[in-house]
């Protein structure tokens, strides 16, 4: 085993312990590790692995180290997707849910490209601003369909928080199932990641048509994303760091970043969710708001380190 | 002998504008064509459409017999290599590896490298006078290194056919002198050479054609002894026919 790979899954099994472990009785009851923090951790894997996934194949497809599921608007239309569903009394568990989701996903994500493209040629801050503005508009359609139903909204806006609060062993063995086919399907493709990677036209003289693998990577992550959302609702920041993290230990070919991604966000997200349940022990933290203070000020110091290496 | 590019009545504009214009034009096995012409005259477009990366244009493109415009990404890459102006990515790819992915469409998307994938590769480092560096990021070559990094990379593609983008811009004299004489010595061994060039100076230094790109789809094509006279470029760029940039 490459001493990468033990980095990787030691800090996986770290971070596996740390969930079980994590919360008021620590390890003194079998039944609470069993029964609560297993299926909880088992569910921060899932979400974490799906959006470390997205956020590496979105990096690698649009040639843009910026890209991740939230920040492209990928999450919050699987969100306002999820949201409309619960809404309209489709279950958690339904077919018809994951479809409506990976549909929001996957529209959302298309618009903000789309958007990102209006001007000719693409830039990564475009990209971004036009996510901005996608997860903007989508979010406020959202808050506006809360306010209209009352009495549901307060479940429903910690979904949108982002959280592990309430795990459905059905929807965890569903998204696991779907983030690992998507994770297999992205490693089939890996050359032809490393290629767009290099940009659009030099993949095409490569032999990737860019127009098709673009279709088929913005699937797979939506696809990831939304199976993460449907567990957590909206965690941001997981699909942004993890690519970052993984660069820093292991060569940034696709080969070893599409499961080192995979891994690697299931680490940090059950690692951040373990942290949310006992940092102000008694009360909770979200997942979310753990990767949000610790993503946002990353995201800065990317910006800032990008703004240097123009100079 | 099929030419391994044929272009029949090629038209392209942007706009209103016609850009080409009902161009036909051969190169084969050994040859080293020069595009030459002056700014917006059309020369990256042309490439662009013989790789079909442009398929909007008029009349045909044959690469290897296939038609550009219809052919599918992979089996161009197997027809032809090209190597853009200017390739940059965010990522720490190693020159190996960058070179191994010149290997794509042999390859396929899904299985490892082969021997044969690494022994092109090799060849190819080697060729460009690279070996040395295979193992540093392509992120932290000089433009120089990194523009033989992607030369390496379009031959381990192992075509008949190399097209290049203004492989020498932004070049110092040496790296300018280094990369034409790779290329001269890659068509005497049967390859077929196609580039843009901004420097006349630098096509007298091996190609044997030169297509000369006007305004407003005008164009030459014909043998470097012709087209490189001093009087042609003249009137090509717009210069006054004693200008020393044109002198030999």
């Amino acid at each position: 085993m490459g001493k990468n790979k033990a980095v990787i899954l030691a800090a996986l099994a770290a971070a596996c312990l740390f969930s079980l472990a994590a919360g008021p009785a620590w390890l003194s009851d079998p039944s609470v590790i069993l029964y609560l923090r297993l299926p909880r951790t088992l569910a921060a894997l899932a979400v974490g692995a799906g959006l470390g996934l997205a956020g590496a194949l979105f990096q690698g497809v649009l040639k843009n180290p910026l890209s991740d599921p939230y920040i492209l608007g990928t999450s919050a239309g699987a969100t306002a997707a999820a949201v409309f569903c619960f809404l309209a009394g489709i279950e958690r568990t339904s077919p018809l849910f994951f479809a409506a989701v990976f549909c929001g996903a996957f529209g959302a994500t298309f618009f903000s490209y789309w958007l990102a493209r209006l001007a000719g040629r693409m830039s990564d801050a475009g990209l971004v601003l036009a996510g901005v503005a996608v997860s903007a508009f989508l979010s406020a359609l959202v808050m506006l369909a809360l306010s209209a139903a009352r009495e549901r909204s307060f479940s429903i806006l910690y979904f949108v928080m982002g959280g592990l609060y309430t795990v459905e062993p059905e929807v965890v063995a569903v998204s696991g199932a779907i983030i690992t086919v998507c994770a297999g399907l992205a490693f089939s493709r890996w050359r032809a990641l490393d290629a767009m990677a290099l940009g659009e036209e030099k993949a095409y003289h490569l032999g990737a048509d860019p127009a098709r693998e673009r279709v088929i990577f913005f699937a797979l992550a939506c696809a990831a994303t939304s199976a993460a959302v449907a567990i957590g609702g909206t965690i941001g920041f997981v699909g942004l760091m993890t690519p970052h993290m993984i660069r820093l230990i292991t060569r940034p070919s696709a080969r070893t970043m599409i499961p080192a991604a995979a891994l690697g966000g299931a680490a940090i997200l059950t690692a951040a969710d373990a942290a949310g349940r006992v940092i102000f022990l008694p009360a909770e933290v979200p997942a979310g708001v753990i990767m949000a203070l610790a993503g946002a000020p990353f995201f800065m110091w990317l910006l800032w380190r990008r703004a240097g290496a123009k100079q | 002998m099929t030419p391994l590019v044929k272009v029949s009545g090629l038209s392209f504009s942007y706009g209103e504008d016609e850009l080409i214009s009902n161009m036909s034009f051969e190169v084969g096995s050994g040859d080293f064509l020069c595009v030459l012409g002056p700014n917006g005259s059309g020369k990256s477009t042309l490439l662009k459409l013989l790789t079909g990366f442009i398929k909007a244009g008029r009349g045909v493109v044959r690469v290897g017999g296939a038609d550009a415009s219809l052919a599918p990404a992979g089996l161009l890459a197997r027809l032809l290599a090209y190597v853009p102006s200017e390739t940059s990515t965010p990522y720490d790819f190693t020159v190996r590896e960058m070179v191994l992915l010149g290997r794509t469409a042999r390859a396929g998307f899904w299985r490892g490298y082969s021997s044969e994938d690494e022994a092109a590769a090799e060849s190819a480092l080697r060729e460009t006078g690279i070996a040395a560096l295979a193992g540093r990021s392509v992120n932290a070559l000089s433009s120089g290194e990194r523009q033989l990094a992607f030369i390496a990379q379009a031959l381990a593609q192992e075509t008949r056919l190399l097209l290049l983008d203004e492989p020498t811009s932004h070049l110092d004299l040496k790296y300018k002198a280094d990369i034409m004489a790779l290329l001269s010595g890659l068509s005497r061994r049967g390859m077929a050479v196609a580039a843009v060039l901004h420097e006349p100076a630098l096509a007298r230094l091996g190609c044997n054609k030169v297509l000369l790109l006007g305004r407003g789809g005008r164009y030459s094509f014909g043998p470097a002894v012709e087209l490189l006279a001093p009087p042609r470029l003249a009137e090509t760029y717009g210069l006054p026919a004693d200008s020393p940039l044109l002198d030999k």
